[in-house]
């Protein structure tokens, strides 16, 4: 059966447990037990394909584009690892059965728990690196969601996101350097990367891609400085530390660094890096591991310590160690998972983990202590034990290895140390807690656990010794293919028996030993007195004070850097819009020549030059005023309008001239309606000026004039280029044979561009439909709903002879009654007027758009003097409806062309005779101007009537205040 | 002419740059319309200035840039003036709701801040 | 080149229908409606697929669809242009369309008038643009869009949405000012509006002019980088963004990547090669960079998950604009997978974060049982408290993994799509030799800064959602449960599953982007299948079709 259905098994099953009943703890530790203890097996029958050198490949296509298919590889190191993956996690199962109490809702436990056995399957069978940090980032991910298992808890909350964040920022960097590697060999595919050991350490990035591989290995095995996560991440339950903790997680790291060493290692840098960090763990995570109080904090520390023993043995650059490092995977794997195994028992019958308070549980638990102290004694390094085996290899590399000198004599020493602190720590886990007169204030009565919980750790602690007593026999196979992918080549000699004879390793273990049971007992003479309990001298570099302080400090300086760069006022965006393109605009200038053009121009005419000097001054004007005098700058406003109008009619556009100056018209009654609701703003109420906001007008003023003076520059130098190149000639050309119409302009609009066209009444009707929702919702401001007094005021002894006084309901029957006679005579002309502009629209100024607005005037002079009830009394217009049946008639115009095999839009010229008219030609183009009338019509109705109904809306008391939290949002 | 012309157009557009910094939505309203004046006017003279030469095709009249002024841009000047004449209506709007619901015609809805 | 005859078209002008339909069928018969809009998103979606699936059948290059509307060929009328780029987009914009309809369909449409005419006039822009192939037409479809953006985000009203939209209107208006001096810039010097023209032209622009061209190209350059939010002209995004309705602001996830798209499209047009080759490309790298250090602020800064969606989208801005400035194919070609990932990510995301919010804000964790005795069998930490976890309700489960799945798109991580991505991005990024771009930007330098940036953009990403989500599944303490509509978890479980699909077809996916690319950079059969295309002769059309052929 392929690899890949092994590697899918536990995701299966995964799946599977979420969902099975959530508290049916044995049907479900079964069911995961089972899958694993298959696995297991699966995995174990593959050793005879594995030894000596074998490899296991198999390729499944993925993305070969990108060098990335899921390539399956299983060496001896890889299998090594499968062994302990699967086998300890079917004993963590079973164990777990035991350990998780009845209300827990287990299934969600398993579910994860297998999820992330997969995933770690994936990392070690991984023959695709960019695939191995695809599976490295999914242990991240799932140790997160299972170290937050008990989630309502804010240690497991914090201690989740502190190892999801620093171990996944290693997976990052990791796979940052995954990639350089793959540039520098050309593939990602590690039988590749293996055979190019030398091309790597030679490469200019090889130094790059180190580091950053090393800054994934290091944060995932937990190495100095970013050990500090693995203790928080003790606020899992005690199976899952024992399974991700000892065993397999933090194993990735060291994993990592064994795969790659036949690449990267045997360098400078690497003894330096890889070295310096195992040391440093090593001794300080011994170190701390002595203080601790809490018995899976010791385990916690003791791993990180260990974990930095098998980083240095691969940072020796020597493959002897390489192959210690290989074989204390092994060891540390099985008696720390029996460690913390027994430490669960513990905690789960006594309720808890506090070494100060466990004493002489010994005669409590008589076969837990039995397993605890042998599994202790392997994590000393005691004789006759396996850790003891590794232990002995770590100190002959330490003594024979060649080095600088200074190493040569510091190393043995150091490493000695650590040992001492080793049995120190292991003396506090095995003899404090079950030896000694039993303790009396335990939360609960201690006793023996049951048979099943304690089966794991009795499997575990049978191999220990198995391991230790007969090496050669046991684990010799196993060892020698693991190792030989890790050397790469052929192995080095190592003997793998208890007894070397009396060599200087033998005396540094005595001295240990010796040493660590005196220091045990010195360190508890302190302790008892109450001194010495936390760790001297380190304790205050506390890895995971500075790491929340680093996340926090980060969103502080964050936010205040956001402040600095963003904003969330309007001013500020705008002038960084127009001092972006002003900077732009010069700096793409600056590159190339940019100079004016020769062609004659026209002779000044002093009416014009009158005409403009006035639109300046409006505008200007108008710039002043805006603020406190609204209505004159909207009346400096139309004149600058109306100039604008003038000047494309002086200059032959006569179109433009018209439309201008009918939007004119509307764009100001709308202004006016709106001034309505505006609050007062009166000079004297202004706000002192201060300095500060004189500043800001001075750079605007500075701004604007840059703007201004670059568009006129750029307009000048359209002006006065020679007649460009143009397509225009085509229009004129074509606009009567082919357009059948004799003004080009409309022709374009309609025919040559009608799809320009067919989008511009489509923005009118969006922007109608838009301020129609909008205003259904709003509310004036409350001070402004009163009529303005200039409405209310009527003198007492004035002598009206209207119908009615100005408190009419009707204007139109009241004050306004002549207006609004006259302007009701007017609709009908109003309406000729605009059937003629439409009309004549294809082949003079004119069409659709200012018939449109014409009527729509004319509809507003009804609305403006009769008042809006009384229209709407008489006259009911859909304008929405106005406005779809326009966009359709449009649109169907424009397949109709589709129904005679034409393009979209494409125009057709009808010839009909009609009576008394006679000879008529209908273009289509006719209808589609006719959708065009409709839409503005629709439009231009809707968005002055919606206004309009606020003052009639305005005079009903406000449904509810809408006023908002504003404080809140501001901020 | 042209000149001149330049000169209104970089006035128009200058005035309407100062509006839109200025912190009162109507005065941000005005200054959009005083832009579209500048842009309108901008774009119609890329066509170049001509005296009565409007594009209506009159026959016999060869139909080349001597004769006719340009009519392309025109055509252009025309959908802008109704496409900036609609997002005025809407922008005048949104700043009524705004001034609604934040009781000030600040742009940014907070009473103080010149 | 065996195009259905009006395929192209259909994009725009079925929206357009649908859109009209729905104005008539007014506020009531509700049903109808609803039928009308997921209808006709659907059947643009399908147009969409058949235009790619038409475009992609051509091989090398791309079949090219040219639809001559009004039947006038270019320069002169306007056409539309159909190629891999433009499909891709279309695509694109159809599935998000679909999943935010149906997604709205669940309260928001009707939170307010006009909904669904306006989102159908949102998609008939988004549509347009992309696909128009002349530049004042490309103007009309951006108001378009924009237009109905305006009422999509105001859509719901309220105080929030009306700030930040006056804000949003504000500035496009000003960036729609900018768009049209450009325009006319470019028409004054070059005398033609066809995109394809332009570049045909291009090199025949006397040197005197150069100076205005490249203004006129700078101005235009602002209008769309404004639109693609790059810094520092995207401070209105993140609190528009937040303050649209959920199914809006998802759409409008596109909406951000047409100021991409025309930016990849007319600089690869115009100054891929010629004389004014790579003309700003050093400005796009480095408002690229500028943008993703910008996200990443903000995604440092802000705890709330609407904001971090936000800020994602400016990130994945940033890196696009960053990867068109490297101004290689290679990198373009991952740059377009990245987009498709990014976009459906962070959509999947915003419509999320509506969900997420139902249930309860930064609740105090609960200890259970800190009093009643430990039952025998309970096991207690060192406070004592009992190790009992509590079972999360099966809605809030799936809701999670769902969370954690976006979070994984969005931040670029493992399994999905976003990681392939990533993958891609970088691996072009690495491969650039420093010959291989014309410009004098060192890119090395900036391809180590891009790596680096979009590296930790992802880990930013990764922590702040971790944050969010503890804080809003963890903290409550599982006891409150969320209530999903069935039509929203379908539309979020739709779009997850189709980066899903992304994620296990990212090979011919990537094929496809690999040979969009290609065409990018070598422009010409762009330009001449555009110019070459000849208007439907007939009645009023065969006088001039002999005279105008070259």
């Amino acid at each position: 059966m392929p690899i890949v259905t092994l590697l899918l098994l536990p995701f299966i099953g995964s799946l599977v447990t979420a969902l099975l009943p959530t508290r049916a703890r044995t049907v479900l530790a079964g069911f995961a037990g089972l899958i694993s203890a298959a696995a297991a097996i699966w995995v174990l029958s593959l050793f005879p394909q594995v030894q000596n050198g074998g490899v296991i490949t198999e390729t499944i296509q993925w993305i070969p584009s990108l060098g990335l298919d899921l390539v399956f590889r299983i060496d001896g190191f890889a299998w090594m690892f499968g062994v302990l993956v699967t086998v300890i996690g079917a004993l963590v199962c079973l164990y777990a059965r035991y350990y998780m109490s009845p209300e827990d809702p287990v299934a969600r436990f398993y579910a994860y728990f297998l999820a992330f056995m997969g995933a770690m399957l994936g990392v070690v069978f991984s023959g695709n690196l960019i695939q191995l940090v695809i599976f490295w980032e999914l242990t991240s991910l799932i140790s997160f969601l299972l170290i937050g298992y008990w989630y309502h808890r804010k240690d497991a909350q914090r201690g989740a996101r502190m190892s999801l964040a620093v171990t996944g920022a290693g997976g990052l960097a990791l796979l940052g350097g995954v990639i350089v590697l793959g540039h520098i060999v050309g593939s990602y595919e590690l039988e590749a990367v293996l055979a190019s050991g030398d091309l790597v350490r030679e490469h200019a990035l090889y130094p790059v891609a180190l580091l950053l591989v090393l800054a994934g290995a290091l944060t995932k095995s937990a190495q100095f400085p970013f050990h500090f996560w693995l203790p928080r991440a003790m606020a899992a339950p005690t199976p899952v530390s024992a399974y991700l903790h000892s065993a397999t997680m933090v194993k990735a790291g060291v994993f990592l660094l064994g795969r790659l060493w036949p690449v990267m290692a045997n360098t400078e840098l690497w003894f330096w890096l890889v070295s310096t960090a195992g040391m440093t763990t090593l001794l300080i995570g011994a170190y701390i591991a002595m203080f601790q109080h809490d018995l899976k904090r010791v385990l916690a520390y003791s791993t990180v310590s260990h974990l930095g023993l098998i980083t240095l043995l691969f940072g020796l650059n020597s493959q002897f160690a390489a192959v210690a490092g290989v074989f204390h995977i092994m060891n540390h794997a099985t008696f720390k998972a029996s460690l913390f195994m027994a430490a669960g028992v513990v905690d789960h019958e006594t309720g808890t983990r506090d070494v100060r308070r466990l004493n002489g549980l010994f005669r409590f638990m008589p076969h837990t202590a039995t397993l605890a102290l042998v599994a202790s004694a392997a994590m000393a390094g005691v004789p006759l034990l396996n850790g003891f085996l590794s232990k002995e290899m770590f100190f002959a590399e330490t003594v024979f290895m060649s080095s600088y000198p200074w190493v040569e004599i510091a190393l043995p020493v150091l490493a000695t140390l650590a040992a001492i602190f080793a049995v120190v720590y292991s003396l506090r886990f095995g003899y404090d807690i079950f030896f000694g007169p039993p303790s009396t204030d335990l939360p609960r009565q201690p006793q023996e656990a049951p048979r099943w919980m304690r089966i794991p750790i009795e499997f575990l602690v049978i191999v220990c010794l198995i391991v230790g007593i007969v090496p050669g026999i046991s684990i010799g196979p196993s060892l020698a293919a693991a190792a030989l992918p890790v050397v790469g080549g052929e192995l080095p000699e190592y003997s793998l028996v208890v007894w070397h004879g009396f060599t200087p390793p033998l005396i540094m273990s005595l001295v240990a030993i010796v040493g660590g049971v005196i220091g045990y007992f010195w360190l508890g003479k302190y302790q008892a007195r109450g001194e010495f309990q936390n760790p001297v001298l380190v304790w205050r570099l506390n890895g995971r004070r500075l790491f929340e302080r680093t996340l926090i400090n980060a969103t502080r300086l964050s936010r205040r850097a956001l402040r600095l760069v963003s904003t969330r006022r309007l001013q500020p965006q705008m002038f960084a819009i127009v001092l972006v393109t002003v900077l732009l605009a010069a700096l793409a200038t600056s590159g190339a020549p940019f100079e004016w053009g020769d062609r004659e121009q026209l002779p000044p005419s002093t009416a014009f030059l009158m005409f403009w000097i006035i639109g300046m001054v409006c505008a200007i004007g108008a710039g002043v005023m805006a603020k406190f005098h609204r209505l004159v700058a909207i009346t400096l406003m139309g004149g600058a309008g109306l100039v604008t109008a003038l000047t494309f009619a002086r200059f032959s556009a006569p179109d433009l001239a018209l439309t201008q100056l009918v939007v004119e018209v509307v764009t100001t009654i709308l202004l006016l309606l709106g001034l309505r609701w505006l609050p007062k703003r009166l000079k004297s109420a202004a706000f002192p000026t201060r300095p500060r906001d004189r500043f800001r007008r001075g750079r605007d003023l500075v701004l604007a004039v840059l703007a201004g003076g670059g568009l006129s520059a750029l307009s000048y130098a359209m002006l006065t280029r020679p007649a460009p190149y143009s397509i225009s000639p085509f229009f004129l050309d074509h606009a009567l044979p082919q357009g059948g119409g004799s003004n080009v302009i409309n022709v374009i609009l309609v025919d040559f561009r009608s799809f320009d066209t067919l989008g511009e009444i489509t923005v009118l009707g969006a922007v109608a439909l838009t301020i129609f929702a909008l205003l259904r919702r709003f509310r004036p401001a409350a001070e402004s709903i009163e009529p303005p007094k200039q409405q209310r005021y009527l003198a007492p002894d004035v002598v009206t002879d209207l119908v009615k006084p100005r408190t009419a309901e009707e204007a139109g029957r009241g004050y306004m009654l002549v207006p609004s006679v006259i302007a009701r005579l007017l609709l009908p002309f109003a309406f000729l007027v605009a059937a003629h502009y439409f009309m004549r629209g294809h082949n003079e100024p004119g069409g659709g758009f200012v018939a449109g607005l014409i009527v729509a005037i004319a509809f507003l002079a009804q609305y403006i003097v009769s008042g809006t009830r009384w229209v709407e009394g008489r006259a009911r217009l859909h304008p929405p409806r106005w406005i779809a049946v326009g966009l359709l008639l449009a649109v169907l115009t424009g397949l109709g062309a589709i129904a005679f095999g034409y393009p979209f839009l494409t125009t057709h010229t009808a010839h009909a005779t009609l009576p008394l008219i006679g000879e008529v030609h209908l273009p289509s183009a006719l209808f589609f101007d006719l959708g065009v009338f409709a839409v503005v019509v629709g439009a231009t109705l809707l968005i002055l009537i919606a206004l309009a109904h606020q003052s009639i809306r305005a005079h009903r008391p406000p449904v509810r205040a809408l006023m908002p939290p504003r404080k809140t949002e501001s901020r | 002419m042209e000149v001149l012309l330049a000169l209104v157009i970089g006035v128009f557009g200058g005035a309407g740059v100062w509006l839109v910094l200025r912190p009162r939505t109507f005065q941000v309203v005005m200054g959009l319309t005083l832009l579209s004046y500048a842009v309108n006017l901008f774009i119609f003279s890329v066509g170049g200035l001509f005296l009565d030469k409007p594009p209506l095709v009159t026959p016999g009249l060869p139909t080349d840039l001597e004769h006719y002024t340009d009519p392309l841009p025109q055509a252009l000047v025309l959908t802008a003036i109704v496409i900036g004449f609609a997002t005025t209506a809407l922008f005048l709007v949104v700043l009524l709701a705004s001034r609604g619901l934040s009781g000030t015609d600040h742009v940014d809805g907070a009473r103080d801040e010149s | 080149m065996d195009f259905m005859p009006h395929l192209v078209v259909v994009p725009v002008v079925l929206p357009l229908i649908a859109a009209a339909l729905l104005i008539l069928l007014g506020e009531k018969r509700r049903r109808a409606r609803v039928l009308v809009n997921i209808g006709a998103t659907l059947a643009g979606l399908l147009a969409a697929l058949a235009i790619l699936w038409q475009v992609d059948s051509g091989g090398e290059p791309a079949a090219i669809g040219v639809y001559l509307a009004a039947n006038w060929e270019a320069p002169f009328g306007i056409v539309l242009v159909a190629d891999r780029l433009s499909a891709l987009m279309l695509v694109l914009a159809g599935i998000v369309g679909l999943f935010a309809a149906v997604y709205a369909e669940a309260a928001w449409a009707r939170g307010g008038m006009y909904f669904h005419p306006l989102f159908q006039l949102q998609l008939m822009g988004l549509n347009g643009a992309f696909l128009t192939g002349d530049l004042f037409n490309l103007f009309v479809f951006f108001e378009v869009m924009l237009a109905a953006s305006y009422g999509l985000q105001l859509h719901g009203s309220g105080w929030p949405r009306v700030r930040s939209g006056l804000h949003y209107i504000a500035v496009n208006l000003l960036a729609s000012s900018l768009f049209l001096i450009g325009l006319a810039v470019l028409y004054g010097v070059m005398g033609t509006l066809s995109m394809a023209d332009i570049a045909a032209k291009l090199a025949s622009v006397p040197g005197s002019d150069r100076g205005m061209l490249h203004a006129g190209a700078a101005i235009l350059a602002v209008a769309f980088l404004i639109k693609a939010a790059a810094w520092p002209l995207n401070a209105w995004l993140v609190p528009a963004y937040t303050a649209a309705s959920a199914p809006v602001a998802a759409l409008f996830a596109v909406m951000t990547k047409v100021g991409v798209y025309i930016l990849v499209r007319l600089w690869t047009l115009l100054f891929s090669d010629g004389p004014s080759m790579n003309f700003g490309s050093d400005v796009l790298l480095y408002a690229g960079l500028a943008t993703i250090a910008f996200g990443v602020l903000g995604l440092m800064a802000t705890l709330r998950p609407g904001r971090i969606a936000g800020y994602s989208i400016l990130v994945s801005s940033g890196t696009l604009l960053a990867a068109l400035g490297m101004g290689n194919a290679a990198v373009t070609s991952a740059a377009l997978f990245y987009m498709l990932s990014a976009t459906m990510a962070v959509s999947v995301l915003f419509l999320f974060v509506e969900l997420v919010g139902r249930i309860g804000k930064d609740g105090q964790p609960d200890l259970v049982g800190v009093d009643d005795e430990p039952s025998e069998d309970t096991n207690l930490d060192d406070e004592e408290l009992p190790l009992v976890g509590q079972a999360f309700p099966i809605s809030l489960a799936l809701l999670g993994l769902g969370f954690i799945a976006a979070g994984l798109l969005v931040a670029g991580l493992p399994p999905f799509s976003g990681f392939i991505a990533k993958v891609s991005l970088l691996q072009a990024v690495l491969a650039i030799q420093p010959g291989d771009k014309a410009s004098d930007v060192a890119s090395q330098s900036a391809a180590f800064w891009i790596v680096g940036l979009v590296l930790f953009a992802g880990l930013a990403t990764m922590v702040s959602l971790a944050r969010t989500g503890i804080r809003h599944f963890w903290s409550t303490g599982g006891r409150l449960t969320s209530q999903v509509k069935i039509v929203e978890g379908a539309s979020v479980l739709g779009l997850l599953f189709a980066c899903a699909l992304l994620t296990v077809f990212a090979e011919p996916v990537l094929r496809y982007t690999n040979a969009a690319a290609a065409d990018l950079h070598a422009p010409q059969p762009y330009v001449n299948t555009v110019l070459a295309t000849r208007p439907r002769p007939g009645p009023t059309r065969s006088v001039y079709v002999e005279e105008e052929a070259p």
